[in-house]
């Protein structure tokens, strides 16, 4: 409900774009009777007509029992249109009602046409029953406009539920980062991938000062060739980090530099003169080992 | 300035990502109309600053990308917009140091640098608008 912003002030608006007046909904109330006479033979007939000569729905209902169960949810459900009210519990409800359908692996068009069929049905049975007076093409009106409220609320379950699936990737993909690598004693090495999302540099960040306190590291490579852009948030992580691995007593090397990037950065005027840079790895490693008193040699042959 | 505007595409601008979704059109654009990787890394880095900004600031607004001819030479020209709370003092914000967002504070000043054109407008409670322009460079 929340994650849709369903609140009364949405509720209103809701309901105002629908034109869902009060008088709607007491025509609808008064139309009860009537919806219960027909309820069930519609329903029925949706389920002999639709749903089961379509191999695809058929699929739902392999046995007896299911069927039944779903035939009266489906009455219940339908019989509620004619409740005489919309207000949040009953958007909570059809909320409820979509969500288990899309969990359950319903596809939109199958709940979307339940409700056409039941329109359909119930419109003929109307007509028929009551004749074409100007009456009738009232309460007609008012049956469209909560059957379009409510397929509105249904389609926006299915949309809330692949935002769902998106942020649990989303975070999936956040903790897709690079662990802190030992590449010598007292030097770590932190390959940065992707871009840098402010969630992702405080994981990073607290991440590589776990690290440099477990390890007593003297300095931390940070790579960012994997870094897409650099633009002056990722440059002030990039500082921030470098401050506070210098509070515990260690240095900080940037390597994987690109020339673009390096250019980039001068144009906005960041100022990296706090932190070792080097445009390759391989000069960052031969820093961060020179400052810890180390060289390589070559071996003579 | 006489450019042809040869296509606009209209993005939104409401969460981070969608932040990356238009450096990724924008690049995209740029490679397809031969800019050279120096020119493509600037532009791509101005609209990451000015697309963050409209995240930081406003939480929500829109990019429209625009592709440019000026007779022979293609360009790239980029607007951002918001309803946000605008920006008090303009010159303040330029100036490079100063930020809002305990940041660095060279974004819009940085950016301008990045860029060939760079119009900012902005009215306190009612929004920003900042338009990037980029030729390629032979």
């Amino acid at each position: 409900m929340n994650k849709l912003g369903i609140t009364e002030q949405e509720l209103a608006s809701r309901r105002a774009y629908f034109q869902l007046t009060d008088g709607d909904l007491t025509r609808l109330a008064a139309l009860r009777p009537f919806a219960e006479r027909h309820n069930d033979a519609i329903v029925d007939a949706f389920y002999q007509e639709l749903i089961l000569k379509h191999a695809e729905s058929r699929l739902f209902f392999t046995d007896q029992a299911t069927l039944q169960r779903a035939v009266a949810a489906q009455k219940r459900y339908f019989l509620e249109l004619f409740s005489g009210v919309a207000d949040l519990s009953y958007m909570e409800n059809r909320l409820r009602v979509g969500t288990t359908h899309q969990r359950i692996g319903v596809a939109p068009k199958w709940y979307l046409g339940a409700y056409a069929h039941y329109l359909r049905l119930i419109s003929d049975r109307l007509l028929a029953e009551q004749g074409p007076s100007a009456e009738t093409q009232e309460k007609l009106r008012s049956l469209q406009k909560i059957i379009f409220f409510d397929m509105a609320i249904a389609i926006e379950t299915y949309i809330a539920a692949g935002l769902d699936a998106l942020a649990r990737h989303q975070a999936a993909i956040r903790e897709l980062s690079t662990p802190v690598i030992q590449l010598y004693e007292r030097v770590l090495l932190l390959p940065l991938i992707g871009t840098i999302d402010t969630a992702r540099a405080m994981q990073v960040m607290e991440n590589v000062l776990m690290r440099v306190v477990e390890r007593q590291a003297k300095v931390i490579i940070l790579d960012i060739a994997g870094v897409p852009v650099v633009d002056t948030r990722v440059a002030n992580h990039l500082l921030q980090t470098t401050e506070a691995v210098r509070l515990l007593g260690a240095s900080t090397v940037l390597t994987g530099i690109s020339p673009q990037v390096a250019q980039t950065m001068v144009q906005l005027g960041v100022d990296l003169s706090k932190m070792h840079t080097r445009a390759s790895l391989e000069e960052g490693l031969e820093l961060a080992l020179g400052l810890t008193g180390r060289s390589i040699r070559v071996k003579e042959a | 300035m006489a450019a042809r505007v040869l296509s606009t595409q209209e993005m939104k601008i409401a969460s981070e990502d969608d932040v990356v979704l238009v450096r990724r059109a924008v690049r995209a654009l740029a490679e397809r109309r031969g800019f050279d990787s120096f020119a493509s890394a600037a532009l791509t880095t101005a609209v990451t600053e000015l697309g963050r900004n409209i995240w930081v600031h406003a939480r929500s607004g829109m990019a429209i990308i625009e592709e440019l001819e000026d007779g022979l030479r293609p360009g790239v020209r980029v607007e951002f917009k918001d309803l946000g709370p605008g920006i008090p003092d303009i010159d303040w914000a330029m100036a490079g140091g100063n930020s809002t967002a305990s940041s660095l504070g060279l974004g819009l000043s940085g950016t301008k640098r990045l860029v060939d054109d760079f119009q900012l407008q902005s009215e306190v409670g009612r929004g920003t608008s900042v338009r990037i322009t980029k030729w390629k460079r032979f």
